[in-house]
């Protein structure tokens, strides 16, 4: 899956790419809105599911280029250090699907990119690790195409690993994820699952201890 | 009491006094005038009538009437001359008296000179005057002649001409009071709008100014109140264009530290979640590396920046623009040599007041610029004659609808380029603040693709 990131400044393009592509998508740097207009214009944006876009580019800037997004049929999430109101709104209204205010947390970022994929129809359908196809769509997963058997909680907590693959959560914030904040347990509930998970998919290896962060689904 | 009521009354008050007195001094010189006038009047009259009287009494027959005889025969001269006035005496006594008045003192001495006596009397409210003298009968010496006249009508005149004169005192005083007060009013009316001009300015209305084109000392005070207001109007208008140029500053600066910030917040937050390569690992760490030493270079142009706010900070001191020529050259000269450049520097200026090390540091700036903007192996000229320093290169230029906005802080023209070269879009700003400090403009000519010259005109 191809995302657009239109961001001239190298060291921020790079490190949106770079974790992007941690993440399982594919990144296509663009550093100046001419550029991002001429990707646009070319055709080749059909596979272009989602466009990052910062707001003062050289050229022409972001709010400009909605236009050629929305022509292009690309949503659009802005990433950009003006905080005001006025400027999100502005955003919001010409048809922006998120404002992400810089500095950002590379989780929320793929996080909430993955909101605007599935809400407009291009979240993933099936996500495979190694042997291990989770099916979004029948809410199951197999294994070497063997079906295996998991509980609700089991299923999401896999799916809210896989979606942001490589990137590390913290219990807390598995736990006020997949719980919710007025689930009133321990952490250890969520250790006790990732457990589960462990053994069920033989992912010993795959789910990750993090020392003093949490939990990271790696493949 | 208000200023133009006291001048009002004191004014009012030394003339009513003045005038009443000297008044009064008109009046009572003519009552003693008229007085003498009319003593001198009667005097005469009892002369000329005491020499008809002389006549008829040197009467030889008369000396041989009977008693009886003799008065009616006075009587009959008295008659002849105004009875009414005048009484005649004979040896002291009355021999004939038609006035109204009793003569009480016939014997007087006074009734008996030559020369006449004359004296005013007060009786009630009438005013007699009694004169009289001897008359020389030959051979008898004790006739005399006394007039007597009611002369009230001489006060009464007076007394008439002084109600008048009250009268018309008062009037015309009571006009005066007016005139005056509203005199004064209209003098030190420009006074009450200094006042409202100055309450209107510390009530914030700071363009306003007294409308006072009196030609005298208020007009003068006006006058100088107006320059205040003017200077602390435009020290108000300076100190809140600071302000704002700061507040400007600010906000850029804060947004200038947002994409560092986001850069290294990102990496280490990449660093600490995310599995990365170990390439990806060190680039991830270069790139903090690099953020961080961005941060430090906005972070010590800017403490310069501030540190200039502070005028006292400076010191200024004849300066020999050759030396500063020289300090700028082996300042640049690693710079240059990487790039391949050549500084060219011509020197027609002796020294000027100026401190050193900002000088240095503004056409190290400006000469770094120039550097930036130029190709490999091109020349860069610094000069220096009459008012002016200017470094001129021929590199990409500035493109013209930009050149107002360059000297802002924080202004970058080609922001990709401009982060590349190390840049932060402080230089310039820094070297207005360093000009303005020394009086001087900047000024910056450029032409897109053919170079630009920047130039520190100093004042004449």
């Amino acid at each position: 899956m191809k995302i657009l990131v239109i961001e001239d400044d190298a060291a921020i393009s790079e490190l949106i790419c770079m974790n992007l592509e941690a993440a399982g998508y594919n990144a296509l740097p663009v550093f100046d809105g001419l550029q991002a207009e001429d990707v646009l214009e070319k055709g080749d944006c059909r596979d272009i599911a989602l466009a990052l876009v910062d707001v003062m580019l050289p050229g022409k800037d972001g709010f400009a280029l909605m236009e050629n997004l929305q022509k292009a049929h690309v949503p659009v999430i802005y990433l950009t250090a003006k905080d005001d109101v006025v400027s999100k709104v502005h955003g919001l209204k010409a048809g922006a699907e998120d404002y992400i205010v810089k500095p950002f947390e590379v989780l929320e970022l793929l996080v909430r990119m993955e909101k605007v994929l599935q809400r407009t129809g291009r979240g993933r359908e099936k996500i495979q690790i190694q042997d291990v196809v989770i099916d979004l769509k029948e809410h199951s997963v197999t294994k070497n195409g063997m079906r295996v058997n998991l509980k609700p909680m089991e299923y999401e907590l896999l799916v809210t690993l896989a979606k942001s693959r490589n990137v590390a959560f913290s219990r807390e914030e598995l736990l006020n994820r997949l719980w919710g904040t007025d689930y009133v347990g321990e952490t250890r509930t969520v250790d006790v699952h990732i457990g589960q998970l462990r053994k069920k998919l033989d992912f010993h290896e795959v789910i990750r201890t993090i020392s003093k962060t949490g939990y990271r689904l790696e493949g | 009491m208000k200023l133009w009521k006291k001048l009002s009354v004191i004014t009012m008050a030394a003339l009513l006094v003045s005038t009443a007195i000297s008044g009064v001094a008109v009046i009572y010189h003519s009552l003693l005038y008229n007085q003498e006038k009319t003593i001198e009047n009667y005097k005469q009259q009892l002369n000329a009538v005491t020499y008809a009287m002389e006549k008829e009494l040197d009467y030889e027959p008369l000396r041989g009437f009977s008693d009886t005889t003799a008065n009616a025969y006075y009587d009959y001269v008295i008659k002849k001359y105004d009875a009414s006035s005048y009484i005649l005496l004979k040896e002291n006594e009355v021999v004939c008296n038609r006035t109204p008045f009793v003569l009480k003192n016939p014997s007087d001495d006074r009734w008996r000179t030559s020369m006449g006596e004359c004296i005013i009397q007060k009786k009630g409210r009438q005013y007699v005057l009694i004169a009289g003298r001897n008359v020389p009968v030959m051979g008898v010496q004790d006739y005399s002649l006394v007039l007597v006249r009611d002369i009230s009508y001489l006060y009464e005149d007076i007394r008439r001409q002084a109600f008048f004169y009250f009268a018309v005192y008062f009037g015309m005083a009571l006009l005066a009071v007016f005139a005056v007060s509203a005199m004064t009013r209209k003098t030190l009316a420009p006074l009450r709008e200094l006042q409202q001009a100055a309450q209107d300015i510390s009530g914030g209305m700071l363009s306003r100014r007294a409308g006072v084109s009196a030609h005298n000392e208020i007009g003068e005070v006006a006058e100088a109140f107006n320059i205040m207001a003017e200077r602390m109007e435009r020290q108000v208008e300076e100190l809140s264009s600071e302000s704002e140029r700061r507040r400007q500053m600010l906000g850029s600066l804060t947004h200038e530290m947002k994409t560092p910030m986001t850069s290294i917040m990102g990496y280490a937050d990449s660093l600490l979640h995310v599995r990365l390569t170990q390439v990806q690992k060190e680039s991830a760490l270069r790139h903090i590396y690099d953020e961080c030493g961005r941060l430090g270079r906005v972070n010590s142009k800017l403490m310069s920046l501030i540190g200039m706010y502070d005028n006292d900070s400076i010191s200024m001191e004849e300066t020999s623009i050759k030396d500063v020529f020289e300090a700028v050259a082996a300042l640049e000269e690693n710079n240059l040599k990487t790039r391949k450049m050549k500084l060219k520097y011509t020197c027609r200026m002796e020294t000027r007041f100026m401190d050193k090390d900002l000088i240095i540091s503004l056409l190290v700036n400006l000469v770094d610029n120039a550097v930036k903007a130029s190709v490999e192996g091109a020349f860069i000229y610094l000069t220096a004659q009459e008012n002016i320093i200017s470094v001129r290169d021929s590199g990409c230029g500035i493109p013209e609808n930009e050149i107002p906005r360059v000297t802002e802080a924080f202004y970058m023209v080609d922001k990709a380029r401009s982060r590349k070269a190390g840049g932060n879009g402080l230089g310039l700003a820094l070297c207005s603040m360093i000009a303005r400090l020394h009086g001087a403009d900047l000024r910056i000519k450029s032409r897109t693709g053919e170079g630009t010259e920047v130039s520190v005109i100093f004042p004449e």
